[in-house]
């Protein structure tokens, strides 16, 4: 029992239920304490069976590297955004949701089914309305709305999609597209735009922005991370389903390559920290989509790398703008760097990465990237690739000079304990797997199979 | 090991010296000019006991990301030990210059380590992907020298450094990916690449996107429009980095790596440069005479300088690859000295506007002899370093095709326009409104007088330039040769 692949699901979803007890009768500190203890206890069942042989051809949930991965990811993420909830006005329910979307995210990561699918997405949602809407403000219902309605729209579209392929091929797992027919074709089409929707890819990216910036930056910061990284994971398996169908690889090309340049394009005049994050997470996710679609054969370990480079990076710029407590903009993150050298450095060293230059771990992440393109002779994502990189450094950079700048000093925000430590291991995971990779590149290696 | 403890030294002194400012007492200063020292003391112990193999001086391999097949293979010869000794130095006369001006001195220090850090990579390293992580990495600390401690429009022309050679950096990184995709076997190993055989046809692509970066760093036109931005709005220690060191990492990628890895797209491509090199000589040249502003000016000399570099480089004959090479060294103590001057006097009266300034002789003679001195460097006055590498060039020039010398010969005598104009205005013209009327300092005139000699005694000297980049430049004619 306890060599299952479900051992480190369960801990997650015993830790949000543990959670939840708790909510009631102590303090929030100490529910945070437990839902970290649960999580860290997950990420450590992950790691002793990290070398593990596949489990075979399961029914719904897989037990391979990829779901190791995004398994991992997921109680990591989870863990940090716990280090910076003091800002969430629920938080108390707070940790218990954070648990959920991590079990959802692990769970979709491990996703080999329609069903097994769609559930963890739909857990994922569920739990992120609660997040953000939980403020009771003006803002945050506002970004609960924007948050549930394209996201009901985007699994309507994908159960739909499974409809169809249900009823071409008379299969629900990931093979179900596989026809020639004009059905199945159509069944492809709504299952992208479904997919689309859920890592926010021009065109059904409208939503991201305002979330960002609207819902509180722990929730921000789950969603981008997390539930990000086994959306794209799922993706992924779902692409190595299907082989050759046109609707699909065209389709996700165009969708990557609108995201890359509408969402460097937009984030280039944007004065809020929050709300550019949300159009770099619309190109970010299009790099990530160029690399499934270009089918180079070491794409899915350069797609784990480029993971495990930009969640670090989102989680530790939200930090920072959840321990400002003003909106992090322009203005108000001026000379951070002076008057709080840990949250501001690390702030840089994010930017740095996000924008893919060295010392940074982004700089290797933009290398394996661009080789996988190359190698597969995608040349068209080669050059949107490129000309984004050309945006993102303008993008970042205004944001980056900004934190060094000495003029009126503005007041020092106070960084908690916890958030110390949040920043402490984002910037030493930026800069230690930036200048040494080779450790990870060769787990990656074994987790992408 | 000295060869890494020459990048590593700046690299973590650069960190220490953020910390250090807060001991107060110039702590963050001495502790650069003790790395920097100590930089220099590695690489002498490299010159003298280095373990070479006779082509190489030095040569040390460690693995770094088999997975990846990324090593730290560093290699030095006279080419690379002369380009670290610059930049070690001028690192050195950088911290000097701006001894008692700059605000938040732990970061710009460190800036400024990190800046020679990673120059120091470039000229060190022969794996490919390791180049291009050097390559990259330069940027960020010029760009935060430019944004924070600049003038005027300094977070525009820092923006505009930035895209334009992190951009242009990518050219250089996925020729290097793509070599290294279409290899037998998974290395960027430069040594094993140039001896695999690759077609002369994607030779000429791949050494398109090397020289796409490195022309951009280089700064020849059309390729130069944040070079004059940059270099006005730079503070005087980063305007001597970028002038002294960052342009020689163009000028040293373009020597050492078309000749070893694409000798067939060198042959191809090696006109096109020398119409570009020639055109961007005359052009620097005659748009330094209608500037107002000094530093603008000694910016655009520069374009011109770098055009003349790119000539020799792509002569292909011994003469040209040589002048270049001596060009790129004189260069960086004249282009350096120069900047100092003008951000001393900028220090004093505020302006760079040439129309104000003049009459030094009477009122500040020391700063009168100085600007004499590296008047007579640009336009290449015998005698000094800057006509060696000049002529060399022009005479190489002569063997490839008179109508490229002619062109460079015409850029040398509009430099003598616009160098002898200063010399009239700034040091024999009348005293302007505002007189200069403190003179150098002690400290200031002994940094002066440290380039000044350099360039006098290169130029009196040229063996001690000559015979240590002969191997470097015998081995990229023979690469060269042999592709013919």
């Amino acid at each position: 029992m306890l060599t299952s692949g479900l051992v480190p699901l369960a801990i997650i979803g015993l830790t949000a239920v543990l959670a939840m007890l708790l909510a009631p009768r102590f303090g929030a500190a100490t529910v945070r304490a437990a839902a970290a203890t649960g999580l860290v206890l997950a990420a450590i069942a992950v790691i002793a069976r990290i070398a593990a042989p596949e489990a075979p051809a399961p029914p719904l949930f897989a037990d391979d590297g990829l779901a190791r991965f995004g398994t991992l990811l997921a109680s990591l993420s989870g863990l940090a955004v716990l280090g910076f909830l003091r800002g969430h006005p629920a938080a108390k329910e707070g940790p218990a949701l954070v648990c959920i979307v991590a079990l959802g995210a692990a769970a979709l990561a491990s996703a080999t089914h329609v069903a097994s699918l769609f559930l963890s997405l739909e857990i994922i949602s569920l739990a992120l309305i609660g997040l953000f809407v939980l403020p009771l403000t003006r803002g945050a219902l506002e970004a609960g709305y924007k948050f549930l309605l394209p996201g009901a729209a985007g699994s309507a579209a994908l159960l739909l999609g499974a409809a169809f392929a249900y009823a071409d091929s008379g299969r629900l797992d990931f093979t179900a597209w596989h026809g020639p027919s004009l059905l199945a074709g159509f069944a492809t089409a709504l299952l992208l735009v479904g997919l689309g929707f859920k890592l926010s890819l021009v065109p059904f990216h409208v939503w991201a922005p305002d979330i960002y910036d609207g819902a509180p930056p722990a929730a921000a910061a789950i969603a981008g991370s997390a539930a990000k990284a086994g959306v794209v994971i799922a993706i992924l398996r779902i692409d190595a389903g299907l082989p050759a169908q046109p609707v699909w690889h065209m389709g996700l090309a165009a969708l990557a390559t609108a995201s890359i340049l509408l969402g460097n394009l937009a984030a280039l005049r944007q004065p809020s920290l929050s709300r550019m994050i949300g159009y770099s997470s619309v190109a970010h996710s299009g790099y990530l989509a160029a690399m499934i679609v270009c089918g180079a054969a070491q794409a899915p370990a350069a797609i784990l790398f480029y993971l495990a480079a930009y969640v670090p990076a989102v989680v530790a710029a939200l930090c920072v703008a959840a321990s400002l407590g003003t909106p992090a903009t322009i203005a108000s993150l001026r000379g951070l760097a002076w008057r709080r050298p840990l949250a501001g450095g690390v702030l840089a060293l994010a930017l740095v990465s996000l924008a893919g230059l060295p010392v940074a771990i982004g700089f290797l992440a933009k290398l394996l990237l661009l080789e996988a393109l190359m190698r597969s002779g995608a040349w068209g994502l080669f050059g949107a690739v490129i000309i984004g990189s050309g945006l993102g450094l303008y993008v970042y950079f205004r944001f980056f000079t900004a934190l060094f700048v000495r003029d009126d000093p503005l007041p020092a925000p106070r960084l908690r304990r916890p958030e110390h430590a949040v920043l402490l291991l984002c910037g030493a995971m930026l800069l230690i797997l930036g200048l040494y990779p080779a450790p990870l590149l060769d787990y990656l290696a074994l987790a992408a199979g | 090991m000295a060869l890494i403890a020459m990048i590593l030294l700046p690299l973590l002194g650069g960190c220490a010296a953020l910390f250090a400012a807060r001991l107060g007492r110039n702590a963050e200063r001495w502790l650069s000019v003790l790395v920097l020292i100590a930089g220099l003391a590695a690489l002498v112990s490299a010159i003298v006991d280095g373990g070479g193999d006779g082509r190489w001086l030095a040569i040390s391999r460690t693995p770094w990301a088999p997975a990846m097949g990324v090593q730290l293979l560093f290699a030095m010869d006279g080419l690379s030990a002369a380009m670290l000794a610059i930049s070690l130095g001028l690192g050195l006369i950088a911290v000097f210059v701006s001894w008692k001006t700059q605000a938040n001195s732990g970061l710009f220090h460190a800036a400024l380590l990190w800046t020679v850090a990673a120059s120091n990579g470039v000229f060190l390293t022969f794996d490919l992907l390791v180049l291009a992580f050097f390559w990259e990495l330069m940027v960020v600390p010029s760009f935060l020298l430019i944004a924070l401690w600049g003038h005027g429009e300094r977070e525009a022309a820092a923006m505009k450094f930035l895209i334009f050679n992190a951009v242009a950096g990518l050219g250089l990184l996925a020729a290097v990916f793509w070599m290294a995709a279409t290899a037998p076997v998974i290395t960027f190993d430069a040594f094993v690449l140039a001896g695999s055989g690759i077609a002369p046809a994607a030779q000429v692509w791949l050494l398109g996107g090397f020289a796409l970066a490195f022309i951009v760093k280089l700064a020849v036109p059309p390729f130069h429009a944040w070079l004059p931005d940059a270099h006005t709005q730079a503070p005087t220690a980063g305007s001597i980095l970028l002038a002294g060191l960052l342009l020689k990492t163009g000028a040293y990628g373009l020597f050492r790596f078309p000749p070893l890895l694409f000798p067939d797209g060198y042959l191809v491509l090696a006109p096109w440069g020398l119409a570009l090199g020639s055109f961007g000589a005359l052009y620097g040249a005659v748009m330094a005479c209608g500037q107002t502003d000094a530093k603008r000016l000694v910016a655009y000399t520069s374009v011109a300088h770098m055009s003349i570099v790119l000539m020799g480089i792509c002569g292909g004959v011994h003469f040209a690859l040589m002048g270049a090479a001596i060009e790129m060294v004189a260069h960086a103590f004249s282009a350096s000295a120069l900047f100092l001057l003008i951000g001393a006097v900028y220090d004093r009266v505020g302006t760079r506007d040439l129309r104000e300034l003049g009459g030094l002789q009477r009122t500040a003679p020391r700063f009168a002899a100085a600007f004499a001195l590296f008047f007579a460097a640009v336009l290449a006055m015998p005698g000094t370093a800057n006509f060696l590498g000049e002529a060399l060039v022009i005479t190489g020039m002569f063997q490839v095709n008179w109508v490229f010398a002619a062109i460079a010969l015409a850029a040398l005598v509009v430099s003598v326009v616009y160098a002898t104009r200063l010399l009239k205005e700034i040091v024999f013209g009348e005293p302007q409104a505002r007189p200069i009327t403190v003179d150098l300092s002690a400290r200031e005139l002994a940094l002066v007088v440290v380039l000044g000699t350099c360039t006098i005694w290169f130029g009196l000297l040229p063996q001690l330039l000559m015979v240590p980049m002969a191997p470097a430049v015998e081995a990229a004619i023979a690469a060269i040769d042999a592709a013919r």
